[in-house]
C-alpha cells in the first residue's frame, strides 16, 4: 500500500513537473511498473498537447480501476459518467476534456461508460447522463447533470482545484 | 450488497426474498417497484434470450425494446414523410422527393430505447429492488434457480413469485427456410441497415404496423395474409385499415401462404407461395422476409412443472384466476404470458400494480379487463374501445343494437388534397334508451389520442344521449364522435359535410 502511494506520488510529480516547469532536466528513463502492470516511461519527445490529453483524461475499465485512479488519486478528478446512446454526452465530453487539459494537470478526468460500468454508476447514484462528479481524496465534493458551456466548466474546475 | 457478493464468490448463494418477480418486463418491473414501496424485499430476474438472428436487448421487456416504443417512433418517422409531402401545399419550399436514411432513424430509436433500459435499471435501484440478469427456472414452487455469467448459480426462494415473462414471435418452423432466412419484430427495430424490399407475412397488428411504417419511409413492401386482417378486431374497421394501406403503396397478397424461402446467389431471398384462391403457385424476390404470424408465451425454460403451475394445453399460456393467481396459490402471472388476457402493456402494468396492492397493501381491488381501449398504429390509425359491431350483435342480437357512423374529412387533409376515403368513425350502442355505448371505433389521424378520452366516458357507462350532449371541440377529428347522428339502420349517407 505504501509502495503504491509512493508510486502515485512519483507519477503525480512527473505530471506536475512536466507542466509547471516545462521540459526540465530529463527524468529517470527507468520504466515504472504501476500496480496494474501499465508501463509508464516519461517521454519528453512527445508533443505537449497530445501528451496532456492522454495523461489528463482516461477511460475507466472497471470498479478496481476506478478505485485506483479516482478514489485513490492524489490529484482531484472529474468523473464524466456517459453513455453511447446519449446525445448531450457527445457534446459535453470533448468540451470537458478540453477545459480539463487547460488546467495544467491540476485536475484529471475519468470517463465512465455507464453501460460497461453499471454497478459503479448505480453506486454513485447516476440517473441521467451526462453526470459529472468532482472528486477530491475519494469524496464527491461537487456534481452537475447535463450540458454546461466552457465558462461554467471553467468555474466548476477552478472550484474543485481550490 | 453482501448477499450479492456471496453469490459471486461461492457456488450457491442462497437468498431469502419476500417476493421475486420473474422477468423484468414492463409489468414485472412495475409490480416489483410497487411491492418494494410497500416495504417488501423484492428481486427481479430478467433475461433476454437472443433471437435466432442474434438480436438482444436490455431491461424493460417487449414494449420498451421490440414493441410499442420503437414501433411508435418508426411510425412517426413514416408519418413525417407524409407531412413533408404535404408541406409544399402549405407554403413550405421543400424540394421533393426527400430521401430517408434508415441508419439515422434506427440509431436514434435504438439510443432512446437504451436510455429507457437505463431508466428501468435506475428505478429498480431507487426502489431497492434487487436485479438479477440471469435465465431462471423453477426448482420447486418456492425456489427459482438461475445461472449467471461465469456459470455461478443463484438460488432465490420466496414467499410469493410473479411470472411476467411475456411472449416471443412465432417462427413458422414448418416453412422451409423460415428460421434461417426470415426475421421477426424482435429484429426489425435493431437492424443497422435498411431491410430494403420487404415481404411481411401475417395479418396481425404487428404485421400491418410494420408494413405500414416500412412503406411510409419509402420501401417496397408486400403483405402476405392467409385470410382476414386483424383477427379479433372489428372487421369493417380492419378492412378500411388495409384498404388505406393498399391505396398508399403497400402491396397485398391475400389468401396466400408461403411454402419456401431460399437464398439466391446475390443474397436476395426468393419466396414461394400458394395462392388459395387460384390454386396457383407464386414466387417473388425480396431483401427481407418478416414473419408476423403470432406470438408464443415465453415459458419453455421456466420448468413450470417443477412448481406445479398449469398452462393451457392449446396455447401453453399460464392459467390464472381473477386475482392473477396460478394453480399454485402463492405463484402469480401477469401480462402476455397469461391465457385469456389482452396482450397490452397498460393492462399488464395495472394488473401488476393491483396485485402488489392486494398482497401487501391491504386492497381487494381486482383488475378489470372490460372496456380496455387500444390503438393500431397503421398509417391511418385505428383506435377502439369496447365491443366490435359483430361482437355486440352476437351478444345482444341485431334488433337490440344501434350503430351510428360517419365518414369525415380531417381539415388538415383538405389543403394538400389527401385522400380521406377511409376516415370513418362508428359508435355501437344498445338500442333501448338511454342507449349505453358498447363500443367506439375511430379510424383517422391521432386515433390513440382521440380514443383515450372517450375510453373514460365509456368506462363510466356513457350513453348515446350523454355523448350527444357533449359539445365538440372545433375543428378536430375527435368532435366527429359527439356529432354522430346517422345510424346504419336508417340507410342514410353517413358522409359529413360542412360544419353541421
Amino acid at each position: 500500500m505504501a509502495q503504491r502511494l509512493l508510486l502515485r506520488r512519483f507519477l503525480a510529480s512527473v505530471v506536475s513537473r512536466k507542466f509547471s516547469q516545462g521540459w526540465g532536466p530529463p527524468l529517470t528513463s527507468q520504466a515504472l511498473q504501476t500496480p496494474r502492470g501499465l508501463t509508464v516511461t516519461p517521454n519528453p519527445a512527445r508533443t505537449i498537447y497530445t501528451t496532456r490529453i492522454s495523461l489528463t483524461t482516461f477511460n475507466i475499465q472497471d470498479g478496481p480501476d476506478f478505485q485506483d485512479r479516482v478514489v485513490n488519486s492524489e490529484t482531484p478528478v472529474v468523473v464524466d459518467f456517459h453513455a453511447q446512446w446519449c446525445g448531450p454526452c457527445k457534446i459535453l465530453g470533448p468540451r470537458l476534456e478540453k477545459m480539463v487539459a487547460k488546467q495544467h494537470g491540476k485536475v484529471v478526468m475519468a470517463k465512465v461508460d455507464i453501460d460497461d460500468n453499471t454497478d459503479l454508476a448505480i453506486e454513485y447514484e447516476v440517473s441521467a447522463v451526462p453526470t459529472v462528479l468532482a472528486m477530491k481524496n475519494g469524496d464527491v465534493v461537487d456534481k452537475f447533470v447535463g450540458i454546461k458551456d466552457e465558462d461554467q466548466l471553467e468555474a466548476f474546475l477552478k472550484k474543485l482545484i481550490g | 450488497m453482501a448477499a450479492m457478493a456471496a453469490a459471486l464468490r461461492g457456488l450457491g448463494g442462497r437468498f431469502r426474498w419476500r417476493m421475486p418477480a420473474v422477468a423484468g418486463g414492463v409489468r414485472g418491473a412495475a409490480q416489483g417497484a410497487v411491492a418494494a414501496q410497500l416495504g417488501r424485499k423484492v428481486a427481479v430476474v430478467d433475461y433476454v434470450e437472443p433471437s435466432p438472428r442474434g438480436t438482444r436487448w436490455g431491461l424493460g421487456g417487449t414494449c420498451v425494446n421490440v414493441g410499442c416504443i420503437p414501433k411508435k417512433l418508426m411510425h412517426q418517422a413514416a408519418l413525417l414523410g407524409g407531412l413533408i409531402r404535404d408541406a409544399p401545399h402549405y407554403g413550405w419550399e421543400v424540394a421533393q422527393p426527400v430521401p430517408h436514411d434508415w441508419r439515422k432513424m434506427a440509431e436514434a430509436v435504438q439510443n432512446h430505447v437504451k436510455s429507457l433500459n437505463w431508466g428501468h435499471r435506475v428505478q429498480l435501484h431507487d426502489r431497492k429492488v434487487k436485479y438479477f440478469n440471469v435465465k431462471a427456472g423453477f426448482v420447486d414452487k418456492h425456489t427459482v434457480r438461475g445461472v449467471a455469467k461465469g456459470g455461478k448459480e443463484i438460488l432465490l426462494s420466496a414467499d410469493h413469485i410473479v411470472i411476467a415473462t411475456g411472449g416471443r414471435p412465432r417462427y413458422p418452423a414448418h416453412i422451409e427456410g423460415a428460421l434461417e432466412y426470415g426475421i421477426t419484430s424482435d429484429d426489425i427495430f435493431w437492424l443497422k441497415e435498411s431491410p430494403g424490399k420487404t415481404l411481411v407475412v401475417g395479418a396481425s397488428y404487428v404485421a400491418l404496423e410494420c408494413a405500414g411504417f416500412l412503406t411510409g419511409i419509402g420501401l417496397d413492401v408486400t403483405v402476405m395474409m392467409r385470410s382476414i386482417p386483424l383477427r379479433g378486431f372489428d372487421q369493417q374497421m380492419s378492412s378500411l385499415v388495409t384498404e388505406h394501406m393498399a391505396s398508399h403503396g403497400t402491396r397485398f397478397l391475400r389468401g396466400c401462404t408461403p411454402s419456401q424461402v431460399r437464398r439466391l446467389l446475390d443474397g436476395q431471398l426468393q419466396v414461394t407461395w400458394e395462392d388459395h384462391t387460384t390454386g396457383k403457385e407464386g414466387t417473388g424476390t425480396f431483401n427481407t422476409v418478416l414473419w408476423a404470424v403470432g406470438r408464443v408465451p415465453d415459458t419453455r425454460s421456466l420448468n413450470l412443472e417443477k412448481a406445479g403451475v398449469d398452462t393451457s394445453p392449446n396455447t401453453q399460456k399460464i392459467l390464472v384466476d381473477s386475482r392473477e393467481a396460478t394453480s399454485v396459490p402463492h405463484i402469480y402471472a401477469i401480462g402476455d404470458v397469461v391465457e385469456g388476457r389482452p396482450e397490452l402493456t397498460p393492462t399488464a402494468v395495472m394488473a401488476g400494480r393491483l396485485l402488489a396492492q392486494r398482497l401487501f397493501g391491504g386492497s381487494s381491488d381486482l383488475m378489470d379487463y372490460d372496456k380496455v381501449p387500444t390503438t393500431v398504429f397503421t398509417p391511418l390509425e385505428y383506435g377502439c374501445v369496447g365491443l366490435s359491431e359483430e361482437e355486440a350483435v352476437a351478444r345482444h342480437g341485431q334488433e337490440h343494437v344501434e350503430v351510428y357512423h360517419a365518414h369525415y374529412k380531417p381539415l388538415e387533409f383538405t389543403v394538400p388534397g389527401r385522400d380521406a376515403s377511409q376516415c370513418y368513425v362508428k359508435m355501437v350502442c344498445l338500442r333501448e334508451p338511454p342507449q349505453p355505448v358498447l363500443g367506439l371505433h375511430f379510424l383517422g389521424p391521432n386515433a390513440g389520442e382521440v380514443t383515450q378520452g372517450f375510453a373514460l366516458g365509456i368506462k363510466c357507462g356513457a350513453s348515446y344521449v350523454q355523448v350527444m350532449q357533449t359539445v365538440g371541440i372545433h375543428p378536430t377529428c375527435s368532435e366527429e364522435v359527439v356529432k354522430l347522428r346517422i345510424s346504419k339502420r336508417s340507410g342514410l349517407d353517413p358522409t359529413v359535410t360542412g360544419c353541421g
